[in-house]
């Protein structure tokens, strides 16, 4: 038996967001605070932490070509973000984002060198975002699978096969995927040029934010608009509740996990039409994991979701000019994320409770 | 609100205890090259990539002090770093091979780097790319097989000392059963293992190589399972393609078993079962190349296409034979050596079969650059399945 | 060849084993801890450190378990003081340890140790089979041996386990009895991050011998999956734990066979057989998941 009053909140998802707004000046002081010890930090290594910050900004948002390397990044993770926010408003925790983008960019990029290379865009463009959709679905597929007919807890199993994905596309650029012009190297053909997305000149930058974002709205709308999106909701706030007003709980978590699935294929056939051009073992590694921690920082919420990823995208473009201009290794980027995040998770969601 | 403050104030000190361990670190930290203008005297004329170039840009592919692979690239830029003082010298590590690896070298071209070495294979695409939007910008890639106009490829014949080192490891063993520990198959393994077995058997026809694959670059734990499943399968001699190196070579000599390195010297590590080690020596070359460049040479160049450095050029070397290797192989080594320089032995001349027997390269052929660097076979005698 | 195999799971399965032994006692007070891989990596670098610069292993041990302990102790002030999400809190500390180990560890991936190195028993490793499977190991092994059944003692036979199960289970027992649950799972946290930790001691000490950055790899992350597996029961844990290293061994050893199988495929085996094994085993018993944690895979609960 659960009790009623922890299960109670989930429901008041709008009154937990607005009891959020707390006083400003903490919400401040907790998206600074982790600067100034990283700041901190910097000086016992003798880089001047306002200087880098300058030129971690200015590589950011210095000029079009950042700005747009930015967006290019926060693209794949508002969409592994969504396939870990939709799930967990339906009760269920998906980290194989990860997994599911791979397999996504795996299936798109067979269509796109198979049976696509000769259709021209406006065809074979939105087949192939099918295609990858249709891969991230097969993915989460085995997990919902596993959690409906096995019981076998979803978390565990979709992060099992965010390995299994790895070594699977490792398996297909290495073997019937391996482009023949490339010297026996692992990687897949390139796509035709008809395939690619369409890019704003001067940078990187693809439509494939316009389509991020549009799938944002569109999951927004399904939860807050329709009855598919209330018993979504219902089944996520009281497990019991759903199965006694007759709602088809094994179907309803299989459609969302499927359906979340897609999201994240869909962000790997981005990957691959608007980015790379080809497959390549590490395409794409770690949005998964980017993106399910999106998702936590903004509640589950898919409209601040294209916020919190967007500043997941700038600490990774910027911690490139980190270690480029400061000559600290790698991982310092790794360690500032990591304060970013404690800082916001642990100034979190008091008022659950 | 009194509890927010505690709160915060406890992450602080939790970071401020990170801070302690890490000032506590023996630093070894170089402050970046201070002056570096006044010298450039204005002769640029003619838009030659990499011309006066005040910086200079390397990403790797992974950490560089692993003891491997990295370390050699970086020592390069070491390299690179002592003969050009006034040059600023941009780096970049752990730099994924996907298109990631385009916006660090855009980064590094906006901070004035006009030379840029991409040092792992999967840097070429995404450096092909950079080059088209940046003709000014020089382009030495590592490994690659593809070109531009301003970017050329380099890389060492690896598979030279391999060879001599599969010679001294055939001779050694006594089981007649060699091992070798590889990440993935890729052509340059490929063809790493494939000399290593020809160099076995040259001197013991009925040696043979079992190939095992980690599928990782660098996962200790899995080649320390690597290297104690094939000792337990009789193997005596372990070499491998790894990024870090040191976990097989100690393993190895902790349950008595002879090793072979890679990318380092790393004798100290196994004084009992030392052999030998293939290295790099990247710091000659690589000043080489950015010199060329800067003096707006590139076009025309030896380095301008795909150059690739020889054990006779000294990119690639043998290291000495370990203690307890006995004179007469240490004096077969020297011999073959010596026939590799002057040219007369040629490991890859033909025929050469497959692991099915099939003739991979037709008799007295001696296979061109591009076929040789796209090794997608073993050759006989190697025990181990690669994906078709 | 079944020796090699076994002895090979035994092996590689210890450092796992001892993390899922840390995660069990965590997870029995209703605490998922996916920052295991962090306290795993913390323990490696740790215990690696200290044995470089004291030459002691045992110490070795000692710091890396305080290690773990000190990265889970994040891990439990984020979740029991300030109610973050588990499993983000956890994937985040996962990428911390990644930073922080890999800046810190820098100066270590070319250090050497003696470390911990295989002592046989005498007498027990000369029994044929068994002598060479069981008894031809590290010291740290040995003791993760002894760890289990005395987990399970204290588990299901002591006045502690009675209390942590409660945590797990129905934390209003524990406040009839004067007992405040936050503490206990503060406890099991920090105890699951100092075996953990101890589990990373046993991968750069006493197997590898070496610290490189990231060199956990994951085996945190399937040392999570296994306490599921076994139902958060010590001795099914280590069964799941030898059974993941033996597909390991078992995945090197068809290599050198030769035989006509992508090695890819058979990296993927120990991850499909942990899961064909979940599947199993879940299908079989509806699970008797700790109410508190079933509250957090629901996302019902908050901390």
């Amino acid at each position: 038996m659960k009790q009623q009053a922890v299960n109670a909140p989930m429901l008041n998802e709008p009154l937990s967001f607005r009891s959020r707004l707390k006083p400003i000046g903490i919400q401040i002081a907790v998206l600074i605070a982790p600067f100034i010890i990283f700041g901190i930090f910097l000086l016992f290594y003798d880089v001047n932490p306002i200087a880098l910050y300058g030129s971690m900004l200015s590589s950011t948002f210095g000029d079009l070509y950042g700005f747009g390397e930015v967006l290019i990044k926060a693209t794949p993770i508002i969409l592994t973000g969504l396939a870990a926010a939709l799930p967990a408003r339906a009760g269920m925790i998906n980290v194989g984002g990860e997994g599911q983008l791979a397999i996504g960019a795996l299936f798109a990029t067979w269509f796109a060198v198979f049976y696509l290379s000769s259709l021209p865009a406006a065809l074979g463009i939105p087949l192939m975002l099918a295609a990858g959709a249709l891969g991230g679905a097969v993915w989460a597929g085995i997990t919902a699978f596993l959690k409906v007919k096995g019981n076998l807890n979803e978390t565990i199993s979709s992060l099992l096969l965010n390995y299994v994905a790895v070594f699977t596309v490792g398996f297909f650029v290495h073997g019937l995927l391996k482009d023949p012009d490339s010297f026996n190297w692992p990687f897949s053909p390139e796509i035709s040029s008809a395939l690619r997305l369409p890019i704003v000149n001067g940078t990187r930058l693809h439509v494939g934010i316009v389509i991020a974002v549009a799938l944002v709205l569109i999951v927004w709308l399904v939860l807050k608009k329709t009855r598919m999106g209330f018993r979504i909701r219902v089944l996520g706030s009281n497990h019991l509740a759903a199965e006694r007003a007759g709602f088809k709980v094994s179907w309803m978590q299989f459609g969302v996990l499927v359906a979340a699935g897609a999201l994240a294929g869909i962000a790997g056939m981005i990957e691959i039409a608007g980015i790379e051009g080809r497959l390549r073992p590490s395409t794409g590694a770690t949005y998964g994991y980017l993106g399910f921690l999106a998702a936590w920082m903004a509640w589950n919420h898919p409209l601040r979701l294209t916020i919190t990823a967007f500043v997941l995208g700038m600490i990774s473009v910027a911690g490139n000019s980190l270690e480029i201009s400061s000559g600290l290794p790698s991982s310092s980027v790794h360690i500032l994320m990591g304060l970013v995040l404690f800082f916001l998770l642990g100034s979190g969601r008091r008022l659950k409770k | 609100m009194k509890t927010k403050k505690v709160k915060s104030l406890l992450v602080l000190t939790m970071a401020l205890i990170l801070l302690i361990t890490g000032c506590s670190q023996p630093g070894a930290q170089q402050a970046p090259a201070a002056s570096s203008g006044s010298e450039n005297a204005a002769a640029s004329d003619a838009p030659a990539p990499g011309a006066d170039s005040t910086a200079v840009g390397f990403i790797f592919v992974g950490a560089k002090d692993d003891y491997g692979y990295n370390q050699a690239a970086y020592l390069g830029s070491v390299g690179v770093e002592e003969t050009f003082p006034d040059l600023k010298v941009l780096r970049a590590e752990n730099v994924p091979e996907t298109a990631e690896a385009e916006r660090v070298m855009e980064q590094m071209i906006k901070d004035g780097a006009k030379v840029i070495f991409p040092t792992s294979y999967g840097h070429l695409d995404p450096a092909l790319n950079v080059a088209k939007r940046h003709p000014d910008v020089a382009f030495f890639h590592q490994g690659g097989l593809k070109t531009a106009e301003n970017l050329g490829t380099y890389f060492g014949t690896i598979w030279e000392p391999v060879y001599l080192a599969g010679v001294a490891a055939g001779k050694m063993s006594e089981t007649g059963k060699l091992g070798y520990i590889v990440s993935v198959p890729i052509p340059q393994v490929l063809l790493n293992v494939n000399a290593f077995q020809l160099g076995a058997q040259s001197v013991n026809p009925d040696a043979t190589t079992s190939v095992v694959f980690t599928g990782s670059w660098c996962d200790p734990g899995q080649q320390a399972n690597a290297a104690n499943s094939l000792i337990d399968s009789g193997v005596d001699v372990l070499s491998q393609h790894q990024d870090c190196t040191k976990t097989v070579i100690e393993t190895a000599e902790r349950r008595g078993a002879m090793s072979v390195g890679y990318h380092a010297d790393a004798s100290s590590l196994a004084p009992e079962g030392w052999i030998t080690s293939s290295i790099w020596n990247w710091p000659d070359l690589y000043a080489d190349m950015e010199k060329t460049a800067i003096e707006g040479n590139f076009k025309g160049s030896i380095y301008d296409g795909k150059y690739r450095g020889t054990l006779n050029d000294n990119v690639v070397q043998l290291t000495e034979l370990g203690a307890g290797v006995p004179d007469d192989v240490k004096q077969l080594v020297e011999e073959k050596r010596a026939e590799l320089l002057e040219g007369t032995l040629q490991p890859f001349k033909g025929p050469i079969e497959d692991q099915a027997g099939t003739i991979r390269i037709e008799d007295g052929v001696t296979p061109a650059l591009d076929d040789l660097e796209a090794a997608d076979f073993l050759v006989k005698g190697v025990i181990g399945n690669i994906p078709k | 060849m079944i020796t090699d195999i076994l002895t090979g799971a035994i092996r590689s399965g210890t450092s796992v084993m001892l993390a899922s032994q840390g995660e069990l006692i965590s997870e029995r007070a209703g605490v998922i801890n996916l920052g295991t891989e962090g306290s795993m990596l913390g323990g490696a670098l740790g215990g690696f450190a200290v044995t470089v610069w004291t030459g002691n292993p045992w110490l070795g041990t000692l710091a890396g378990g305080l290690c773990g302990l000190l990265i889970s102790a994040i891990h439990a002030f984020l979740v029991l003081t300030c109610h973050a999400n588990q499993l983000a809190t956890g994937l985040t500390i996962m990428f911390f340890a990644m930073g922080v180990t890999s800046f810190f560890g820098r100066g270590f991936v070319s250090e050497q140790i003696v470390g911990f190195n295989p002592v046989a028993i005498p007498y027990l490793s000369e029994i044929p089979f068994v002598g060479q499977v069981l008894f031809n190991h590290d010291p740290l092994t040995y003791l993760s041996f002894l760890l289990v059944p005395l987990l399970w003692f204290v588990l299901f036979r002591s006045r502690i386990g009675v209390i942590l199960r409660a945590t797990g289970e129905r934390e209003e027992v524990l406040f009839a009895n004067g007992i405040n649950p936050k503490l206990v799972r503060y406890a099991a946290v920090l105890a699951g991050g100092f075996l953990a930790g101890v589990g990373g001691v046993q991968l750069s000490v006493a197997f590898t011998h070496s610290w490189v950055e990231n060199m956990v790899q994951g085996r945190g992350v399937v040392a999570v999956a296994l306490v599921i597996f076994a139902s958060w029961k010590p001795i099914r844990a280590m069964i799941g734990a030898y059974l993941f290293g033996a597909a390991q061994a078992l995945q090197l050893t068809v290599q050198q066979a030769g035989l006509p199988i992508s090695p890819f495929f058979l990296f993927m085996v120990p991850y499909l057989l942990t899961l064909a094994a979940l599947y199993i085993v879940e299908r079989r018993q509806r699970s008797q998941t700790p109410e508190a944690l079933s509250r957090v895979f629901t996302g019902t609960s908050s901390g």
